[in-house]
Protein backbone atom coordinates (compact mmCIF):
# COMPACT_ATOMS: atom_id res chain seq x y z
CA UNK A 1 0.00 0.00 0.00
CA UNK A 2 2.77 2.29 1.22
CA UNK A 3 4.51 1.16 -2.14
CA UNK A 4 1.91 2.02 -4.66
CA UNK A 5 1.31 5.44 -2.99
CA UNK A 6 4.68 6.22 -3.47
CA UNK A 7 4.89 5.42 -7.04
CA UNK A 8 1.59 7.27 -7.28
CA UNK A 9 3.31 10.65 -5.94
CA UNK A 10 6.55 9.83 -8.13
CA UNK A 11 4.65 9.84 -11.38
CA UNK A 12 2.51 12.60 -10.52
CA UNK A 13 5.54 14.75 -9.63
CA UNK A 14 6.97 14.05 -13.21
CA UNK A 15 3.89 14.99 -14.60
CA UNK A 16 3.44 18.39 -12.91
CA UNK A 17 7.17 18.84 -13.52
CA UNK A 18 7.37 18.08 -17.40
CA UNK A 19 4.33 20.72 -17.36
CA UNK A 20 6.09 23.57 -15.89
CA UNK A 21 9.02 22.83 -17.89
CA UNK A 22 7.33 23.08 -20.72
CA UNK A 23 5.99 26.30 -19.73
CA UNK A 24 9.28 27.34 -18.93
CA UNK A 25 10.42 26.35 -22.60
CA UNK A 26 7.35 28.75 -24.13
CA UNK A 27 8.39 31.84 -22.10
CA UNK A 28 12.12 31.24 -23.13
CA UNK A 29 11.56 30.48 -26.76
CA UNK A 30 8.07 32.77 -27.87
CA UNK A 31 10.00 35.90 -28.01
CA UNK A 32 13.45 34.75 -29.71
CA UNK A 33 10.49 33.01 -31.92
CA UNK A 34 7.94 36.31 -32.57
CA UNK A 35 11.19 37.85 -33.47
CA UNK A 36 12.67 35.89 -36.51
CA UNK A 37 8.88 35.32 -37.10
CA UNK A 38 8.36 38.84 -37.79
CA UNK A 39 11.69 39.74 -39.89
CA UNK A 40 10.30 38.18 -42.74
CA UNK A 41 7.04 39.52 -42.14
CA UNK A 42 5.03 42.99 -43.31
CA UNK A 43 4.49 45.57 -41.54
CA UNK A 44 1.18 45.64 -42.66
CA UNK A 45 1.03 41.66 -41.55
CA UNK A 46 2.30 42.15 -38.47
CA UNK A 47 -0.39 44.98 -37.51
CA UNK A 48 -2.98 42.46 -38.12
CA UNK A 49 -1.62 39.88 -35.51
CA UNK A 50 0.48 37.55 -34.18
CA UNK A 51 1.56 34.49 -36.44
CA UNK A 52 4.05 31.83 -35.62
CA UNK A 53 4.96 30.89 -39.88
CA UNK A 54 7.71 32.99 -41.19
CA UNK A 55 6.47 34.78 -44.34
CA UNK A 56 8.15 35.98 -47.55
CA UNK A 57 8.97 39.33 -46.61
CA UNK A 58 12.65 39.28 -45.71
CA UNK A 59 13.83 40.81 -48.74
CA UNK A 60 11.60 43.76 -48.91
CA UNK A 61 11.90 44.60 -45.08
CA UNK A 62 15.65 44.39 -46.03
CA UNK A 63 15.81 46.89 -48.79
CA UNK A 64 13.40 49.56 -45.93
CA UNK A 65 16.03 49.40 -43.91
CA UNK A 66 18.59 50.44 -46.80
CA UNK A 67 16.22 53.12 -47.83
CA UNK A 68 16.50 54.25 -44.14
CA UNK A 69 20.47 54.35 -44.08
CA UNK A 70 20.84 51.05 -41.97
CA UNK A 71 23.97 49.48 -43.42
CA UNK A 72 23.07 46.04 -42.06
CA UNK A 73 26.40 44.35 -43.89
CA UNK A 74 28.72 47.21 -42.54
CA UNK A 75 27.71 46.92 -38.80
CA UNK A 76 28.06 43.14 -39.26
CA UNK A 77 31.40 43.66 -40.92
CA UNK A 78 32.79 46.18 -37.66
CA UNK A 79 31.17 44.25 -34.72
CA UNK A 80 32.79 40.59 -36.58
CA UNK A 81 36.50 42.85 -36.78
CA UNK A 82 36.21 43.49 -33.56
CA UNK A 83 34.55 40.41 -31.76
CA UNK A 84 37.75 38.31 -33.86
CA UNK A 85 40.52 40.27 -32.68
CA UNK A 86 39.54 40.65 -29.16
CA UNK A 87 38.69 37.18 -28.83
CA UNK A 88 42.58 36.34 -30.73
CA UNK A 89 44.14 38.69 -28.20
CA UNK A 90 41.83 37.25 -25.30
CA UNK A 91 42.91 33.64 -25.78
CA UNK A 92 46.16 34.18 -26.42
CA UNK A 93 47.19 36.35 -23.62
CA UNK A 94 45.08 34.53 -21.13
CA UNK A 95 46.47 30.99 -21.91
CA UNK A 96 49.72 33.03 -21.41
CA UNK A 97 49.33 34.65 -18.59
CA UNK A 98 47.65 31.20 -16.70
CA UNK A 99 50.57 28.64 -17.92
CA UNK A 100 53.14 31.42 -16.91
CA UNK A 101 51.27 31.28 -13.31
CA UNK A 102 50.81 26.98 -13.46
CA UNK A 103 54.25 26.08 -14.83
CA UNK A 104 56.62 28.49 -13.45
CA UNK A 105 57.83 29.15 -9.34
CA UNK A 106 58.01 33.15 -9.10
CA UNK A 107 58.28 35.53 -6.26
CA UNK A 108 55.27 37.00 -6.37
CA UNK A 109 53.09 34.15 -8.23
CA UNK A 110 50.40 33.32 -5.47
CA UNK A 111 49.74 37.30 -4.77
CA UNK A 112 49.60 37.52 -8.82
CA UNK A 113 47.07 35.06 -8.86
CA UNK A 114 44.87 35.67 -5.51
CA UNK A 115 45.21 39.62 -6.95
CA UNK A 116 43.53 37.91 -10.34
CA UNK A 117 40.94 36.26 -8.36
CA UNK A 118 39.95 39.80 -6.37
CA UNK A 119 39.84 41.40 -9.83
CA UNK A 120 36.92 38.85 -11.27
CA UNK A 121 34.78 40.68 -8.43
CA UNK A 122 35.41 44.29 -9.17
CA UNK A 123 33.30 46.01 -11.03
CA UNK A 124 36.24 47.74 -13.83
CA UNK A 125 33.82 48.98 -16.33
CA UNK A 126 32.54 51.53 -13.76
CA UNK A 127 36.16 53.37 -14.42
CA UNK A 128 34.89 53.82 -18.70
CA UNK A 129 34.75 57.65 -18.14
CA UNK A 130 38.47 57.58 -17.13
CA UNK A 131 39.21 55.96 -19.92
CA UNK A 132 37.43 57.50 -22.37
CA UNK A 133 39.25 60.48 -21.26
CA UNK A 134 42.61 58.78 -21.32
CA UNK A 135 42.18 57.48 -24.72
CA UNK A 136 40.56 61.45 -25.86
CA UNK A 137 44.46 62.02 -24.86
CA UNK A 138 46.03 59.12 -26.68
CA UNK A 139 43.99 59.78 -30.09
CA UNK A 140 42.73 56.46 -29.66
CA UNK A 141 39.17 57.76 -28.90
CA UNK A 142 36.59 56.72 -31.92
CA UNK A 143 39.24 53.61 -32.86
CA UNK A 144 38.52 49.89 -32.66
CA UNK A 145 41.78 49.61 -30.75
CA UNK A 146 40.37 51.33 -27.34
CA UNK A 147 37.62 48.44 -27.25
CA UNK A 148 40.28 45.78 -28.61
CA UNK A 149 43.22 46.53 -26.67
CA UNK A 150 42.26 45.94 -22.86
CA UNK A 151 41.01 42.73 -24.05
CA UNK A 152 44.82 41.53 -23.48
CA UNK A 153 44.52 41.10 -19.59
CA UNK A 154 40.96 39.86 -18.87
CA UNK A 155 41.35 38.59 -15.70
CA UNK A 156 38.09 35.99 -15.84
CA UNK A 157 39.72 34.19 -18.80
CA UNK A 158 43.04 34.11 -17.02
CA UNK A 159 41.40 32.38 -14.58
CA UNK A 160 39.34 30.40 -16.59
CA UNK A 161 42.84 28.95 -18.06
CA UNK A 162 43.99 28.41 -15.11
CA UNK A 163 41.63 26.05 -14.11
CA UNK A 164 41.83 24.54 -17.38
CA UNK A 165 45.49 24.14 -17.39
CA UNK A 166 45.90 22.31 -14.47
CA UNK A 167 43.93 19.52 -15.56
CA UNK A 168 45.48 19.29 -18.95
CA UNK A 169 48.89 19.60 -18.22
CA UNK A 170 51.69 16.87 -18.32
CA UNK A 171 55.29 17.96 -16.63
CA UNK A 172 57.00 15.15 -18.78
CA UNK A 173 56.07 16.38 -22.40
CA UNK A 174 57.33 19.63 -21.43
CA UNK A 175 60.50 18.43 -19.57
CA UNK A 176 60.44 16.21 -23.09
CA UNK A 177 60.47 19.59 -24.96
CA UNK A 178 63.26 21.15 -22.76
CA UNK A 179 65.40 17.82 -23.56
CA UNK A 180 64.69 18.72 -27.00
CA UNK A 181 66.21 21.89 -26.98
CA UNK A 182 62.79 23.76 -27.76
CA UNK A 183 62.48 27.11 -25.83
CA UNK A 184 59.89 28.05 -22.92
CA UNK A 185 57.86 29.84 -25.51
CA UNK A 186 57.81 27.04 -28.28
CA UNK A 187 57.26 25.03 -25.16
CA UNK A 188 54.15 27.06 -24.93
CA UNK A 189 53.29 27.35 -28.55
CA UNK A 190 53.97 23.52 -29.93
CA UNK A 191 52.91 21.24 -26.70
CA UNK A 192 50.59 23.05 -24.46
CA UNK A 193 48.47 25.30 -26.81
CA UNK A 194 47.53 22.24 -28.85
CA UNK A 195 46.89 20.43 -25.22
CA UNK A 196 44.55 23.67 -24.24
CA UNK A 197 42.85 24.14 -27.71
CA UNK A 198 39.30 22.98 -26.41
CA UNK A 199 40.18 25.28 -23.64
CA UNK A 200 40.96 27.80 -25.62
CA UNK A 201 37.77 27.47 -28.41
CA UNK A 202 35.35 27.03 -25.44
CA UNK A 203 36.92 30.30 -24.07
CA UNK A 204 36.94 31.76 -27.85
CA UNK A 205 33.07 30.83 -28.10
CA UNK A 206 32.32 33.15 -24.85
CA UNK A 207 34.90 36.26 -25.75
CA UNK A 208 33.37 36.24 -29.38
CA UNK A 209 29.95 36.22 -28.30
CA UNK A 210 30.17 38.98 -25.44
CA UNK A 211 32.70 41.02 -27.50
CA UNK A 212 29.91 40.73 -30.19
CA UNK A 213 26.89 42.14 -28.17
CA UNK A 214 29.01 44.51 -26.32
CA UNK A 215 26.78 47.72 -26.26
CA UNK A 216 27.86 49.96 -23.14
CA UNK A 217 31.38 50.30 -23.86
CA UNK A 218 31.30 50.96 -28.09
CA UNK A 219 28.17 53.63 -27.15
CA UNK A 220 30.78 55.23 -25.28
CA UNK A 221 34.18 55.38 -27.13
CA UNK A 222 32.80 55.08 -30.45
CA UNK A 223 31.05 58.23 -32.43
CA UNK A 224 31.89 58.09 -36.27
CA UNK A 225 28.14 56.86 -38.32
CA UNK A 226 30.22 54.11 -40.21
CA UNK A 227 31.93 52.88 -37.36
CA UNK A 228 28.91 51.54 -35.49
CA UNK A 229 28.76 48.06 -34.51
CA UNK A 230 25.69 45.91 -34.57
CA UNK A 231 24.46 46.98 -31.02
CA UNK A 232 25.01 50.50 -31.82
CA UNK A 233 22.81 49.92 -34.76
CA UNK A 234 19.97 48.02 -32.70
CA UNK A 235 20.30 51.40 -30.43
CA UNK A 236 19.14 53.52 -33.58
CA UNK A 237 16.32 51.63 -34.86
CA UNK A 238 14.61 52.96 -31.53
CA UNK A 239 14.79 56.37 -33.62
CA UNK A 240 12.17 58.16 -35.20
CA UNK A 241 13.05 57.22 -38.90
CA UNK A 242 11.96 54.25 -38.58
CA UNK A 243 8.77 54.58 -36.79
CA UNK A 244 5.71 51.95 -38.03
CA UNK A 245 8.38 49.65 -40.36
CA UNK A 246 8.16 46.74 -37.67
CA UNK A 247 9.05 44.29 -40.03
CA UNK A 248 12.43 46.43 -40.69
CA UNK A 249 13.06 46.47 -37.30
CA UNK A 250 12.48 43.21 -36.11
CA UNK A 251 14.64 42.07 -39.24
CA UNK A 252 17.54 44.44 -37.68
CA UNK A 253 17.10 42.92 -34.40
CA UNK A 254 17.06 39.00 -36.09
CA UNK A 255 20.55 39.85 -37.85
CA UNK A 256 22.08 40.73 -34.29
CA UNK A 257 20.84 37.67 -32.80
CA UNK A 258 20.33 34.90 -35.56
CA UNK A 259 24.32 34.45 -35.64
CA UNK A 260 25.09 34.06 -32.26
CA UNK A 261 21.80 31.47 -32.27
CA UNK A 262 23.83 30.06 -34.91
CA UNK A 263 26.95 29.73 -33.23
CA UNK A 264 25.10 28.10 -29.99
CA UNK A 265 23.47 25.20 -31.94
CA UNK A 266 26.87 24.22 -33.66
CA UNK A 267 28.66 24.58 -30.49
CA UNK A 268 26.35 24.04 -27.30
CA UNK A 269 28.20 21.47 -26.18
CA UNK A 270 31.52 23.21 -25.79
CA UNK A 271 29.35 26.22 -24.18
CA UNK A 272 27.13 24.43 -21.83
CA UNK A 273 30.08 22.70 -20.02
CA UNK A 274 32.40 25.86 -20.48
CA UNK A 275 29.92 28.13 -18.20
CA UNK A 276 30.80 26.23 -15.25
CA UNK A 277 34.45 25.25 -15.84
CA UNK A 278 35.89 28.03 -14.18
CA UNK A 279 33.22 27.94 -11.28
CA UNK A 280 32.77 24.84 -10.41
CA UNK A 281 36.11 22.27 -9.21
CA UNK A 282 35.82 18.62 -10.81
CA UNK B 1 56.96 17.01 -6.82
CA UNK B 2 60.04 18.60 -7.07
CA UNK B 3 59.70 20.31 -10.44
CA UNK B 4 63.09 20.97 -11.94
CA UNK B 5 62.16 24.44 -13.11
CA UNK B 6 63.02 26.77 -9.87
CA UNK B 7 65.39 28.11 -11.74
CA UNK B 8 63.22 29.40 -14.39
CA UNK B 9 61.97 31.78 -12.21
CA UNK B 10 62.91 34.50 -15.06
CA UNK B 11 60.23 32.75 -17.52
CA UNK B 12 57.48 33.00 -15.04
CA UNK B 13 57.75 36.71 -15.09
CA UNK B 14 57.90 37.09 -18.97
CA UNK B 15 54.91 35.00 -19.37
CA UNK B 16 52.82 36.92 -16.85
CA UNK B 17 54.75 40.38 -17.98
CA UNK B 18 51.92 40.93 -21.02
CA UNK B 19 48.93 40.35 -18.71
CA UNK B 20 50.69 43.16 -15.89
CA UNK B 21 51.40 45.87 -18.39
CA UNK B 22 48.22 45.32 -20.42
CA UNK B 23 46.26 45.47 -16.60
CA UNK B 24 48.68 48.95 -15.83
CA UNK B 25 47.61 50.30 -19.09
CA UNK B 26 43.79 49.51 -19.59
CA UNK B 27 42.87 48.69 -15.86
CA UNK B 28 44.28 50.31 -13.15
CA UNK B 29 45.63 53.64 -15.05
CA UNK B 30 41.22 54.09 -15.97
CA UNK B 31 40.57 53.64 -12.41
CA UNK B 32 43.36 56.08 -11.14
CA UNK B 33 42.14 58.81 -13.92
CA UNK B 34 38.28 58.38 -13.47
CA UNK B 35 39.65 58.60 -9.57
CA UNK B 36 41.35 62.17 -10.16
CA UNK B 37 38.50 63.18 -12.97
CA UNK B 38 35.92 63.12 -10.03
CA UNK B 39 37.73 65.67 -7.95
CA UNK B 40 37.65 68.31 -11.42
CA UNK B 41 34.62 69.90 -13.31
CA UNK B 42 36.39 68.61 -16.43
CA UNK B 43 33.64 69.20 -19.32
CA UNK B 44 34.08 67.60 -23.15
CA UNK B 45 33.36 71.67 -23.97
CA UNK B 46 36.26 73.85 -22.65
CA UNK B 47 40.18 73.13 -22.76
CA UNK B 48 40.87 73.66 -18.58
CA UNK B 49 39.67 71.74 -15.64
CA UNK B 50 39.50 72.95 -11.53
CA UNK B 51 40.42 70.79 -8.63
CA UNK B 52 36.99 71.34 -7.06
CA UNK B 53 37.40 69.07 -4.09
CA UNK B 54 34.83 66.99 -3.16
CA UNK B 55 32.02 69.09 -4.97
CA UNK B 56 31.06 66.52 -7.01
CA UNK B 57 30.78 64.12 -4.24
CA UNK B 58 28.26 66.54 -2.37
CA UNK B 59 26.17 67.70 -5.54
CA UNK B 60 25.44 63.68 -5.75
CA UNK B 61 24.87 63.39 -2.50
CA UNK B 62 22.10 66.05 -2.45
CA UNK B 63 20.95 65.19 -5.96
CA UNK B 64 17.10 63.12 -5.38
CA UNK B 65 17.98 61.39 -8.79
CA UNK B 66 21.04 59.63 -7.76
CA UNK B 67 19.57 58.12 -4.83
CA UNK B 68 16.44 57.18 -6.90
CA UNK B 69 19.04 55.63 -9.16
CA UNK B 70 20.71 53.41 -6.41
CA UNK B 71 17.74 52.56 -5.36
CA UNK B 72 16.08 51.34 -8.31
CA UNK B 73 19.58 49.60 -9.25
CA UNK B 74 19.47 47.46 -6.16
CA UNK B 75 15.46 46.89 -6.53
CA UNK B 76 16.20 45.84 -9.93
CA UNK B 77 18.79 43.54 -9.35
CA UNK B 78 17.04 41.58 -6.52
CA UNK B 79 13.67 41.10 -7.68
CA UNK B 80 15.15 39.35 -10.45
CA UNK B 81 18.00 37.75 -8.17
CA UNK B 82 15.75 35.84 -5.41
CA UNK B 83 13.54 34.40 -7.98
CA UNK B 84 16.07 33.46 -10.15
CA UNK B 85 18.41 31.42 -7.70
CA UNK B 86 14.87 30.12 -6.24
CA UNK B 87 13.16 28.76 -9.71
CA UNK B 88 17.21 27.87 -10.72
CA UNK B 89 17.73 25.56 -7.77
CA UNK B 90 14.41 23.91 -7.98
CA UNK B 91 15.08 23.33 -11.60
CA UNK B 92 19.03 21.71 -10.83
CA UNK B 93 17.16 19.59 -8.02
CA UNK B 94 14.71 18.32 -10.54
CA UNK B 95 17.49 17.24 -13.39
CA UNK B 96 20.45 16.26 -10.81
CA UNK B 97 17.40 14.27 -8.71
CA UNK B 98 17.85 10.13 -9.33
CA UNK B 99 14.31 8.98 -8.65
CA UNK B 100 12.46 11.86 -10.91
CA UNK B 101 14.49 10.63 -13.94
CA UNK B 102 13.33 14.11 -15.70
CA UNK B 103 14.52 13.24 -19.56
CA UNK B 104 16.40 15.23 -22.04
CA UNK B 105 18.37 17.24 -19.24
CA UNK B 106 20.99 17.91 -21.57
CA UNK B 107 17.89 19.82 -24.50
CA UNK B 108 16.51 21.16 -21.58
CA UNK B 109 19.11 23.59 -20.19
CA UNK B 110 20.82 24.14 -23.54
CA UNK B 111 17.25 25.55 -24.42
CA UNK B 112 16.84 27.74 -20.94
CA UNK B 113 20.16 29.06 -21.35
CA UNK B 114 19.82 30.40 -24.97
CA UNK B 115 18.82 34.05 -23.78
CA UNK B 116 21.96 34.56 -21.98
CA UNK B 117 23.96 34.71 -25.31
CA UNK B 118 21.56 36.91 -27.40
CA UNK B 119 22.23 40.72 -27.38
CA UNK B 120 20.82 42.42 -24.20
CA UNK B 121 20.59 45.47 -26.62
CA UNK B 122 17.99 43.66 -29.52
CA UNK B 123 16.14 41.86 -26.55
CA UNK B 124 15.44 45.26 -24.92
CA UNK B 125 14.14 46.56 -27.98
CA UNK B 126 12.48 43.48 -28.73
CA UNK B 127 10.45 43.26 -25.64
CA UNK B 128 9.91 47.46 -26.68
CA UNK B 129 8.53 45.92 -29.67
CA UNK B 130 6.26 43.29 -28.09
CA UNK B 131 5.01 45.71 -25.60
CA UNK B 132 3.92 48.70 -27.78
CA UNK B 133 0.81 50.04 -27.91
CA UNK B 134 0.37 48.22 -31.39
CA UNK B 135 2.53 45.52 -30.29
CA UNK B 136 1.44 41.85 -30.47
CA UNK B 137 1.13 41.30 -26.53
CA UNK B 138 -1.82 43.93 -26.60
CA UNK B 139 -2.82 42.32 -29.72
CA UNK B 140 -3.08 38.92 -27.89
CA UNK B 141 -4.63 40.48 -25.28
CA UNK B 142 -7.54 41.89 -26.51
CA UNK B 143 -8.17 39.74 -29.44
CA UNK B 144 -8.57 36.80 -26.59
CA UNK B 145 -10.87 39.08 -24.58
CA UNK B 146 -8.54 39.45 -21.36
CA UNK B 147 -8.38 43.12 -21.88
CA UNK B 148 -11.06 45.52 -23.09
CA UNK B 149 -8.64 47.60 -24.81
CA UNK B 150 -4.80 47.94 -25.92
CA UNK B 151 -2.73 49.49 -22.48
CA UNK B 152 0.32 51.70 -22.71
CA UNK B 153 2.51 49.46 -20.92
CA UNK B 154 5.46 51.39 -22.04
CA UNK B 155 4.34 54.46 -20.00
CA UNK B 156 3.32 52.41 -17.11
CA UNK B 157 5.94 52.56 -14.39
CA UNK B 158 5.46 49.29 -12.73
CA UNK B 159 5.52 47.68 -15.87
CA UNK B 160 8.01 48.73 -17.03
CA UNK B 161 10.07 47.70 -13.79
CA UNK B 162 8.15 44.53 -14.19
CA UNK B 163 9.66 43.83 -17.38
CA UNK B 164 13.14 45.34 -17.08
CA UNK B 165 13.33 42.38 -14.12
CA UNK B 166 11.45 39.42 -16.19
CA UNK B 167 14.10 40.10 -18.72
CA UNK B 168 17.15 40.01 -16.74
CA UNK B 169 15.27 36.91 -14.93
CA UNK B 170 15.27 35.27 -18.66
CA UNK B 171 18.50 35.99 -19.85
CA UNK B 172 20.51 34.43 -16.63
CA UNK B 173 18.22 31.81 -14.91
CA UNK B 174 19.32 29.14 -17.56
CA UNK B 175 22.88 29.70 -16.65
CA UNK B 176 22.24 29.66 -13.01
CA UNK B 177 20.58 26.49 -13.35
CA UNK B 178 23.59 25.37 -15.12
CA UNK B 179 25.93 26.66 -12.82
CA UNK B 180 24.13 24.52 -9.71
CA UNK B 181 23.58 21.33 -11.41
CA UNK B 182 27.36 21.24 -12.01
CA UNK B 183 28.02 21.74 -8.44
CA UNK B 184 25.10 19.43 -7.68
CA UNK B 185 26.47 16.57 -9.47
CA UNK B 186 30.31 17.36 -8.18
CA UNK B 187 29.14 16.09 -4.84
CA UNK B 188 30.30 12.77 -4.23
CA UNK B 189 27.21 10.47 -4.55
CA UNK B 190 28.79 8.56 -1.12
CA UNK B 191 27.54 11.57 0.90
CA UNK B 192 23.63 11.23 -0.15
CA UNK B 193 24.02 7.21 0.36
CA UNK B 194 25.22 7.93 3.84
CA UNK B 195 22.51 10.51 4.34
CA UNK B 196 20.10 8.16 3.16
CA UNK B 197 21.43 5.01 5.15
CA UNK B 198 21.54 7.68 8.30
CA UNK B 199 17.53 7.94 7.43
CA UNK B 200 17.37 11.83 6.11
CA UNK B 201 14.51 12.78 4.16
CA UNK B 202 14.80 15.28 1.23
CA UNK B 203 14.43 17.93 2.32
CA UNK B 204 17.38 16.78 5.06
CA UNK B 205 19.60 15.96 2.91
CA UNK B 206 19.26 19.30 1.04
CA UNK B 207 19.27 21.07 4.11
CA UNK B 208 22.66 19.66 5.64
CA UNK B 209 24.33 17.67 2.83
CA UNK B 210 23.76 19.50 -0.46
CA UNK B 211 23.46 23.18 0.69
CA UNK B 212 26.51 23.33 2.25
CA UNK B 213 28.72 21.96 -0.46
CA UNK B 214 27.08 23.68 -2.75
CA UNK B 215 28.14 26.82 -1.45
CA UNK B 216 31.27 28.33 -2.71
CA UNK B 217 29.54 28.16 -6.14
CA UNK B 218 26.09 30.23 -4.87
CA UNK B 219 28.78 32.72 -3.81
CA UNK B 220 30.24 32.77 -7.08
CA UNK B 221 26.73 33.02 -8.28
CA UNK B 222 25.59 35.79 -5.78
CA UNK B 223 28.76 38.06 -6.53
CA UNK B 224 29.42 37.81 -10.15
CA UNK B 225 25.11 38.90 -10.51
CA UNK B 226 25.76 41.42 -7.82
CA UNK B 227 28.66 42.88 -10.03
CA UNK B 228 27.01 42.78 -12.67
CA UNK B 229 23.37 43.92 -11.86
CA UNK B 230 25.33 47.04 -9.97
CA UNK B 231 25.89 47.99 -13.80
CA UNK B 232 22.96 47.04 -15.45
CA UNK B 233 22.59 49.40 -18.84
CA UNK B 234 21.60 47.78 -21.43
CA UNK B 235 18.10 46.58 -21.00
CA UNK B 236 16.85 49.88 -18.78
CA UNK B 237 18.60 51.67 -21.47
CA UNK B 238 16.87 50.69 -24.66
CA UNK B 239 13.34 49.47 -23.57
CA UNK B 240 12.09 53.18 -23.14
CA UNK B 241 13.80 56.41 -23.88
CA UNK B 242 17.25 56.06 -22.38
CA UNK B 243 16.65 57.91 -19.30
CA UNK B 244 14.92 55.84 -17.37
CA UNK B 245 11.69 56.40 -18.38
CA UNK B 246 8.77 56.45 -17.14
CA UNK B 247 9.39 58.85 -14.17
CA UNK B 248 12.63 57.54 -13.72
CA UNK B 249 11.25 54.14 -12.60
CA UNK B 250 14.19 52.33 -14.53
CA UNK B 251 16.85 54.98 -14.23
CA UNK B 252 20.07 52.36 -13.07
CA UNK B 253 23.50 54.06 -11.74
CA UNK B 254 25.07 53.20 -15.72
CA UNK B 255 22.02 55.00 -17.27
CA UNK B 256 22.31 58.16 -14.89
CA UNK B 257 26.27 58.40 -14.95
CA UNK B 258 26.00 58.03 -19.30
CA UNK B 259 23.25 61.30 -19.11
CA UNK B 260 26.24 62.99 -17.15
CA UNK B 261 28.37 62.16 -19.74
CA UNK B 262 26.17 62.90 -22.88
CA UNK B 263 24.98 66.02 -21.31
CA UNK B 264 25.30 69.07 -23.63
CA UNK B 265 28.15 70.19 -21.47
CA UNK B 266 29.54 66.32 -21.46
CA UNK B 267 30.15 66.60 -17.92
CA UNK B 268 32.85 64.17 -17.51
CA UNK B 269 33.96 64.96 -13.43
CA UNK B 270 30.09 64.81 -12.61
CA UNK B 271 30.00 61.77 -14.64
CA UNK B 272 33.46 59.82 -13.10
CA UNK B 273 32.19 60.74 -9.48
CA UNK B 274 28.68 58.46 -9.85
CA UNK B 275 31.26 55.57 -11.26
CA UNK B 276 33.48 55.98 -8.53
CA UNK B 277 30.65 55.81 -5.87
CA UNK B 278 29.31 52.52 -7.56
CA UNK B 279 33.07 51.45 -7.89
CA UNK B 280 33.39 51.54 -4.14
CA UNK B 281 29.51 50.55 -3.26
CA UNK B 282 29.81 47.30 -5.45
CA UNK B 283 33.29 46.09 -4.61
CA UNK B 284 33.04 46.77 -0.91
CA UNK B 285 29.63 44.70 -0.74
CA UNK B 286 31.67 42.11 -3.37
CA UNK B 287 34.23 41.86 -1.36
CA UNK B 288 32.44 41.22 2.02
CA UNK B 289 29.85 38.61 0.67
CA UNK B 290 32.64 36.83 -0.56
CA UNK B 291 34.83 37.16 3.28
CA UNK B 292 31.83 36.46 5.12
CA UNK B 293 30.66 33.23 3.00
CA UNK B 294 34.05 32.08 2.80
CA UNK B 295 34.50 28.34 3.46
CA UNK B 296 35.51 28.89 7.32
CA UNK B 297 36.16 24.99 8.41
CA UNK B 298 39.57 25.70 7.68
CA UNK B 299 41.99 21.50 7.23
CA UNK B 300 38.42 19.68 7.86
CA UNK B 301 37.94 20.99 4.45
CA UNK B 302 35.61 17.86 2.51
CA UNK B 303 36.99 17.11 -0.86
CA UNK B 304 34.36 15.07 -3.32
Amino acid sequence: MKKEHYRFSLVLSRVLIYILLAILLVITLVPVWLLIVNATRSTLQIQQGISFLPSTFILSNYKILLSKGLDLPRGFLNSFTIAAATTLLTVYFSMLTAYGIVAYEFKGKKFLYNFILVLVMIPMQLSIIGFYHYMVKIGLDDNYLSLILPSIASAASVFFCKQYLEGVMIQDLIDAGRIDGASELGIFHRIMFPLAAPGAFTLGIFTFVAAWNNFFNAFILITSRDKYTMPMLVQTLRGDVYRHEYGAIYLGLAASVVPIIIIYFLFSRYIVNGISMGAVKE
Amino acid sequence: MNRPHLKKEYYGYLFVAPFIIGFLLFGLYPVVHTLGLSFTDTTLMKAESNFIGLKNFQRLFADKTFSTAITNTWELWLMNFIPQIGISMLLALWFTNTRLKIKGGGIWRMLFYMPNLMMPASIAALFFSLFSFYGPVNQFLVRADLQAQAIDYIRSPAMMRGLVVFIQWWMWYGQTTILLMAAITSVSPALYEAALIDGAGTGQIFRYVTLPLIKPVMVFILVTSLVGGMQMFDIPMLLTDGRGSPANSILTNNIMMYMRFRSSQGHIGAASSIGVMVFIMTTVVALLIFYLLREKHDGKEIKA
